[in-house]
């Protein structure tokens, strides 16, 4: 039957299969054939994600010829690729919700393939890390594709996994094994409040298929399992998605090579907690409760990020604490109920967080792995490059008008005080300003003023040059050795992603009559949900956001690009380092917290296991049993003489004890 | 019936001379005694290809191996020779035992031999050597290889089997290391080899 | 040759052999020499087979017979198996005392 569908006989979209398994062949192809291919491998990678974004493209021009005659459906195609039992099947799901995130994960994947090849030049493992990548794409496109709970879940711990595989890419460097198994971990949390769900569904409905599950959310649970579920998914999300209290793994994962960060830790990777909460919006719709759980938590993250981004001195952990907080904006949306809204930042958030990274990428790059912001400074004029593509990533998540993060974060925003969440508006707007603040930091601090690589380390304030950030040098030999990669490698991709990280916000101009609202108008088919009227009007709405992060900007400039800063910046960074309170240079002491209440705990549970229990219940009557065995082995062993005769004489007193018994009881008749 | 008799205390006095016996030899003459005697009794019992076969097999095969193997073990350096018979801690007992146990088995055989006859082994009419009578050659070996041919088949498995062991077992390896003839050594392997397979 | 005048009573045969088959016993118990062992083994075997045929003459069925036949078969495999073993030890030993032959003790 596989044949069938891959032939299109009975299946609408024959590509689908390729663009779900080239990336699978491409992760073994890299895997097995890596040291022979060599550096090939890297061009080979790229080319494969780049043929599953082509393939990508046309089956959307399939799917759109579907809904000409299909009428106003959204175009679902549910192709079996394995049939277990009815409401067990394993298919492919092509929905307008998963062609977004299809074309986001073969399109800026390519993208970061090929800047990869750059980047990674010279590494030792350059197969393994197009493998890696690859095996990335191919688990991601699981998740988004899978047509029911087990396949996502099928995609959401390979994701997992290949996240592990790439935070710890550098496997020699004690700091990113850390940070690669603390990831895992936290991810397997994730998974296991999915799997959670997945058990509550299928053993209520007795299917795992999206549309059976869907189909029963408006009445096939009661509201409080509904609730559950929707929790024990979120729980999953949270751990993906780095939301408060599961995020602590994310800034450490910038262990990993830049473009991984990049790909699995800004762009895709950390918003299918986002795909997971659009994909079920039927659960999220119909339980207010999850609703107002899940927008909290968004929240949160949302300012804990920003708070947190003000602390940091390492470019990569900046971006990540502002992925952190952009990832709260969607969940905030998602979780209010603005499906539309929330998916919308995802998609300008991939875009300009991935051209964020990759513009982060080319500095740290020629700067020899240099990561900490206080060692550079004007590099405006060194890296004219770096510094556009850094300026209008963070002129687009600042949501400067009219990058693209202005029309998300605005519909994001709007859209929480439509669903009658005003407090939840209010932290948006105020992370707002504090993301326009901690960006522009970081843009003035790097580029502007004067280089500051060769300064002392101690007299920057930095205490321990060899823990700040996570720029422990790895291969600076191999990248002196090397000639460098012809630089249109790296640069190109990254003038790509300006176009988008500029423009795609357009798609949402007009608002609720915007084409993008209408283009999931078919998926989110949320009905006439009450809305209450807001407190603000959409206008005044964007005008105080665009105020507060004017404010933000303001501050940052007057901070950190004024004269009173460029006339001793050293001893200002000094000093801003040495007094930046404690709570922020400790993370706000998530990990400490987490290591009291559950990471103590358990290993008291271990201690109590291993020194009372292990060894007194269970050893104890293991060593009972073996000492029993022992004491009958010795008790026979005194039977074996090994004297023939004696034997012999056993054998005759058998023999007499049968006669005797016979000749008693009177023989056999 | 005298006849029995005379049998019956030949075989248990030459049974107890082979088991009181100093010298191995004097119980091999015991024990050919002791088979002649039986060989007498199955053709008492019309068993009469058995008594050829214990004749042939017992006295004339299995005696002759015990004579050679104490003549081999005699012809050493050292004289073959076990020393005295230690009694064991455990004689009295086991005579005891032993004893105890043939009394319950003649009290257990015998002890209808007062009631009414169970069966007498009595003079048939057709007499011995006949052919196809009970006990006969030709009645044996209708029955041998009809009805019992699969049995008859395990058992020379069963001897085959005992020749590859005793090849084994007794198969003379030292001459070669003691002469250092590694040639001759390697082939006996090989033989040795191609035996077990 | 009819040796048969005269009615026996079969119990007569098996008290035979049982009495055949205890003094065997004993010499196996009893006796040190590995040869003298065989021999009562033989013994024994021997008053089995006599218990056989009688039955097979009791009840006028052959197959006692054929049973007698294959211990005979099997006591010849046994006695050339047992030799082997005693010439081994000897061998080895340059002594066939069985209680010195006691290396399975446990």
């Amino acid at each position: 039957m596989i044949v069938h569908h891959i032939l299109g006989v009975d299946g609408q979209f024959p590509l689908l299969y390729l663009i779900w398994l080239l990336p699978l062949f491409g992760a073994i192809l890299l895997w097995a054939f890596g040291p022979q291919l060599k550096s090939l491998a890297g061009p080979i990678g790229s080319a494969l994600i780049g043929t599953a974004f082509v393939a990508s493209l046309v089956e959307w021009g399939l799917a759109t010829q579907a809904v000409g005659t299909n009428g106003a459906m959204l175009y679902g195609a549910h192709m079996s690729v394995l049939t277990w039992t009815k409401g067990f099947d394993f298919g492919l799901l092509w929905d307008r919700l998963s062609l977004t995130w299809t074309l986001i994960i073969t399109g800026v994947g390519f993208l970061i393939h090929v800047y990869s090849i750059g980047y990674m030049n010279g590494e030792r493992a350059f197969a393994r890390f197009f493998a890696y990548l690859n095996f990335f794409v191919f688990a991601m496109l699981t998740l988004v594709l899978s047509d029911n709970f087990v396949g996502l879940l099928v995609g959401w711990g390979l994701v997992g996994l290949a996240s592990y595989f790439l935070i710890g890419f550098y496997f020699d460097r004690p700091s990113a094994v850390a940070a690669s198994r603390k990831a895992f971990v936290i991810n397997v949390v994730g998974d296991v409040g999915i799997l959670y769900a997945v058990f509550l569904i299928v053993s209520k409905i007795g299917s795992i298929a999206y549309g059976d599950a869907f189909a029963a959310a408006q009445s096939g649970f009661t509201p409080g399992e509904l609730t559950t579920i929707c929790i024990a998914l979120f729980i999953g999300c949270a751990a993906k998605s780095a939301q408060v209290p599961l995020h602590t793994w994310l800034p450490d994962a910038m262990e990993g090579p830049t473009p991984v960060s990049a790909l699995i830790h800004a762009a895709t990777m950390v918003t299918a907690g986002v795909y997971l909460i659009a994909r079920c919006w039927p659960f999220w719709v119909n339980s207010p409760d999850a609703r107002a759980l899940v927008g909290a938590i968004g929240a949160i993250t949302a300012l804990t990020g920003a708070v947190l981004g003000i602390a940091q001195w390492d470019i990569k952990r900046i971006l990540a604490y502002s992925t952190m907080s952009q990832i709260g904006y969607m969940i905030m949306g998602v979780g209010v109920g603005a499906f539309d809204a929330g998916v919308l930042h995802f998609l300008t958030h991939a875009f300009f967080k991935a051209q964020l990274f990759l513009g982060a990428g080319i500095i740290i790059h020629n700067l020899s792995n240099e990561q900490d912001i206080r060692k550079m400074g004007g590099l405006r004029k060194q890296m004219p490059f770096a510094f556009a593509a850094i300026l209008v990533g963070v002129l687009a998540i600042c949501g400067i008008p009219p990058f693209s993060g202005f029309f998300s974060k605005d519909a994001v925003l709007y859209e929480t005080l439509v669903h009658g969440h005003p407090w939840l508006y209010a932290i948006g707007a105020l992370t707002a300003g504090l993301t326009a603040y901690y960006m522009f930091r970081l843009l003035f601090v790097t580029f502007f003023g004067t280089y500051r690589g060769d300064v002392d380390p101690s007299s920057l304030g930095i205490r321990h040059p060899e823990l700040a950030g996570v720029h422990a040098p790895h291969d600076e030999n191999a990248h002196t050795e090397h000639a460098h990669a012809p630089a249109w490698l790296m640069s190109v991709p990254v003038a790509i992603l300006m176009v988008p990280a500029t423009l795609i916000g357009f798609l949402y101009l007009g608002g609720r009559e915007s084409v993008w609202v209408k283009f999931f108008a078919p998926v989110f088919n949320t009905g006439s949900e009450s809305a209450a009227t807001p407190i603000l009007s959409e206008l005044a709405s964007t005008l105080l956001v665009l105020a507060v992060v004017l404010v933000g900007i303001a501050v940052a400039y007057i901070r950190y690009a004024r004269a009173g800063f460029f006339a001793n910046p050293i001893e200002r960074l000094r000093l801003e380092s040495i007094r930046m309170p404690a709570p922020l240079t400790n993370a706000l002491y998530f990990d400490l917290a987490i290591d009291y209440l559950v990471v103590k705990p358990t290993q008291l549970f271990g201690k109590v296991c291993a020194r009372i229990i292990d060894p007194i219940v269970i050893d104890g009557a293991v060593r009972e049993v073996s000492l029993s065995a022992s004491w009958l082995g010795h008790l026979f062993r005194s039977f074996q003489t090994g004297l023939v005769r004696a034997y012999a004489f056993v054998i005759v007193f058998g023999v007499a004890c049968f006669a005797a018994y016979y000749a008693i009881a009177g023989g056999v008749h | 019936m005298i006849a029995f008799w005379i049998l019956a205390l030949a075989m248990i006095a030459s049974a107890v001379f082979i088991i009181t016996a100093k010298k191995p030899v004097y119980s091999v003459i015991g024990l050919l005694a002791n088979f002649i005697a039986l060989a007498i009794t199955y053709l008492t019992l019309h068993a009469e290809f058995i008594a050829v076969i214990q004749i042939v097999v017992y006295s004339g095969a299995i005696l002759i191996l015990f004579l050679f193997v104490i003549a081999l073990l005699s012809s050493g350096t050292k004289a073959f020779d076990v020393g005295p018979d230690k009694m064991p801690k455990a004689v009295l007992p086991a005579a005891i035992v032993a004893f105890v146990a043939l009394g319950f088995v003649l009290v257990g055989t015998l002890r209808d031999k007062l009631g009414p006859a169970a069966g007498v082994v009595t003079a048939t009419s057709d007499q011995t050597g006949t052919a196809n009578a009970f006990g006969s050659v030709a009645d044996f070996g209708a029955s041998l290889f009809s009805i019992n041919l699969l049995p008859f088949e395990v058992t020379s498995f069963i001897l085959m089997v005992a020749v590859i062991g005793v090849v084994l077992l007794a198969g003379d390896d030292t001459p070669a290391r003691k002469t250092g003839r590694k040639e001759h050594n390697r082939e006996s392997i090989v033989k040795r080899e191609s035996i077990t397979r | 040759m009819n040796l048969t005048e005269f009615a026996v009573p079969i119990e007569y045969y098996i008290g035979l052999s049982s009495v055949l088959f205890f003094l065997g016993a004993i010499g196996v118990v009893l006796r040190r020499n590995p040869l003298i062992m065989l021999m009562s083994i033989e013994i024994m075997f021997n008053a089995a087979n006599l218990a056989l045929v009688t039955f097979a003459k009791a009840w006028a069925n052959n197959t006692g017979h054929i049973f007698a036949f294959l211990v005979i078969t099997v006591a010849a495999a046994e006695a050339a198996i047992g030799l082997a073993i005693v010439v081994v030890v000897f061998r080895k030993r340059q002594n066939v005392d069985v209680d010195e032959v006691a290396a399975l003790k446990g």
